[in-house]
């Protein structure tokens, strides 16, 4: 352990431009990941909330696309097994200064699922909403969307980014923002054993709508597998990214080294200890770059978390699952772009060694 | 360990750097190879070292020829010492560190008294930088011997140091070849020829002549 923490030492500006290479690809990495699943989650954790089963138009790409009959909702909520059915309207328009937020229309047995932190919740005419939301425009009184004045009745709390970045109004002045029914229903249960059953009556009730569990519903939303496959193509260039980067720098070290590992074959270290030195040196460098990519990047998205720029709705989340994968991942980079140098420096032939034109 | 070479020849390219060159090294003989450039000294140290094979002839220990050896490099740890001219110590390892790399275990005891034959038992901990030339010579010559090797070979090991350091170096080979380690060197400096048992002379790829003492 100590020699190659010397032999990094020694070479200490390309172990520096190594572990930067591998810092920033591995910080690239953790971003990019915790992005999408800090994206993927609050949208899950938000129609989890109450809902058991979801309920949207069927055939559609994306919720804020769905349109589904309210009335619905009467007859949902007699089937057995049913404890609550909430209906919601996904929307989003622009809030002056800001391009785009999100409007949430929810009948009003959803409400309790908003911690109020001032005022009430919202009657016909009001909206109330999210403290990041309300601290981003200054505690307005008033909004306007689509240009009609919605009075401010509250402020609520939300873990949830997209909400607290958020609006929400009751579902009937939504439906005439948005010119929709509802987008999608939110179905609570007694029993969850049921919950196939009642997926079944509810596709059986309406061809229109179809209707999943939520866990279903998440796995199967096109625009959460949008989300992931972009985020792992990212990932995997800044792997690859990460790769070349420690092949190119490795292979000017150990050329730089060329008479290091010629002396060491001379003397008889074999083929695999000297690979084994150059990998446990690079391997040195990857845990370093992986805590500090990690640190670097709980910073970068505490910044984001709060940047008024992203209203709160880009929420990264660096999960323990994600920390082992993203720590292997760094390890097989640094492993993978060491090892054709490392070869090639295990084979150096110790006769460069000897001065050449002597012969 | 009676290394024998046979039928030496050795080709760069087309050019024929070493013509028929047979020769005869025996435990403990210092054996000097000495010649103009060109003439194909450390080609000859080359492959007597088991560093390059011969385009034709072969090289035997104790009577096998290398492939019989098995791992070159096991038998090179094991048998083999080298002596560079520039000493090739590693740079970010002490003196003692570099001695010990090329320690087999069972002779890690041994660095210390070996350093201080060599008179360099005081500066173990100093890097390579951090001493005189002759001392890192000194050490080179610890690292080739550490592991009580049959034979060391040198080129030109006293190319970089002045005449005190490189008597200082021949005498060394001198003594410790009393002790059944053979030295093989290869060397411009015709100061050599005082303290070697063999002064083998190379012209043109040629053994021109071989002298014992």
């Amino acid at each position: 352990m100590i020699t190659p923490l010397k032999a990094l030492r020694k070479n200490r500006f390309k172990t520096g431009l190594i572990f930067m290479s591998m810092s920033v690809s591995i910080a690239a990495i953790f971003l990019i990941s915790a992005i999408a699943t800090g994206v993927v989650s609050m949208y899950s954790a938000m129609l989890k909330t109450d809902g058991d089963i979801i309920v949207t138009q069927r055939g559609i790409a994306d919720t804020f696309f769905s349109d589904i009959n309210r009335s619905l909702t009467q007859t949902i909520g007699t089937m057995e097994g049913v404890k609550e059915v909430s209906a919601l309207i996904l929307g989003a328009a622009p809030v002056d200064p800001l391009p785009i937020v999100g409007i949430y229309g929810v009948s009003e047995s959803r409400f309790h699922s908003y911690t109020l932190i001032e005022g009430h919740y919202p009657e016909a005419g009001e909206v109330m909403l999210g403290s990041k939301i309300y601290d981003t425009l200054k505690h307005p009184r008033t909004i306007a969307l689509s240009k009609k004045e919605f009075h401010v009745s509250g402020v609520f709390k939300s873990p949830i980014g997209f909400e607290d970045g958020g609006v929400v109004m009751g579902i009937d002045d939504a439906g005439r923002l948005f010119h929709k029914s509802a987008s999608i229903f939110l179905i609570s249960l007694n029993d969850l054993g049921k919950s196939d059953t009642v997926v079944g009556e509810i596709n059986a009730l309406d061809g229109s709508c179809e209707a999943k569990t939520t866990d279903s519903f998440i796995d199967s939303y096109n625009q959460f597998k949008i989300i992931q496959t972009s985020s792992d193509v990212i990932a995997a260039l800044a792997f690859m990214m990460g790769i070349l980067g420690i092949v190119s720098m490795m292979s000017m070290v150990v050329n730089d080294r060329k008479a290091e590992f010629g002396i060491m074959r001379s003397i008889g270290l074999s083929t695999g200890t000297i690979i084994v030195r150059l990998l446990s040196e690079t391997l040195i460098i990857s845990i370093a770059a992986f805590l500090v990519a990690w640190g670097v990047s709980e910073g970068v998205l505490e910044l984001i978390k709060h940047a008024d720029k992203f209203q709160g709705y880009i929420n990264g989340e660096i999960t323990a699952a994600m920390m082992l994968k993203v720590f292997i991942v760094s390890v097989i980079m640094a492993l993978a772009g060491t090892l054709l140098p490392a070869v090639y420096a295990s084979r150096i032939d110790p006769m460069s060694l000897i001065s050449k034109g002597c012969q | 360990m009676i290394i024998t070479a046979n039928a030496l020849e050795h080709f760069y390219g087309s050019e024929q750097v070493l013509r028929g060159v047979d020769i005869t090294i025996n435990p403990g003989e210092f054996v000097a190879i000495v010649g103009e450039s060109g003439s194909g000294k450390t080609t000859l140290l080359s492959i007597l070292s088991t560093l390059l094979r011969p385009s034709k002839g072969e090289v035997r220990y104790d009577g096998l020829a290398l492939d019989g050896w098995g791992n070159i490099d096991r038998f090179r740890r094991h048998n083999v010492g080298f002596v560079f001219q520039f000493h090739y110590l590693i740079a970010y390892l002490t003196l003692r560190e570099n001695i010990a790399l090329a320690s087999l275990p069972d002779h890690a005891h041994q660095i210390d008294p070996l350093m201080e034959r060599l008179g360099i038992e005081r500066l173990g901990g100093r890097y390579s930088d951090e001493v005189s030339g002759g001392e890192r010579q000194r050490a080179a010559i610890a690292r080739a011997l550490i592991n009580h090797p049959r034979v060391v070979f040198a080129d030109e090991p006293t190319g970089n140091l002045d005449t005190k350091n490189a008597l200082g170096v021949y005498e060394l080979f001198a003594r410790f070849s009393l002790d059944g380690t053979a030295f093989v060197v290869a060397s411009h400096d015709k100061k050599i020829a005082d303290f070697a048992d063999t002064i083998i002379e190379m012209e043109d790829g040629v053994v021109k002549k071989i002298t014992q003492r």
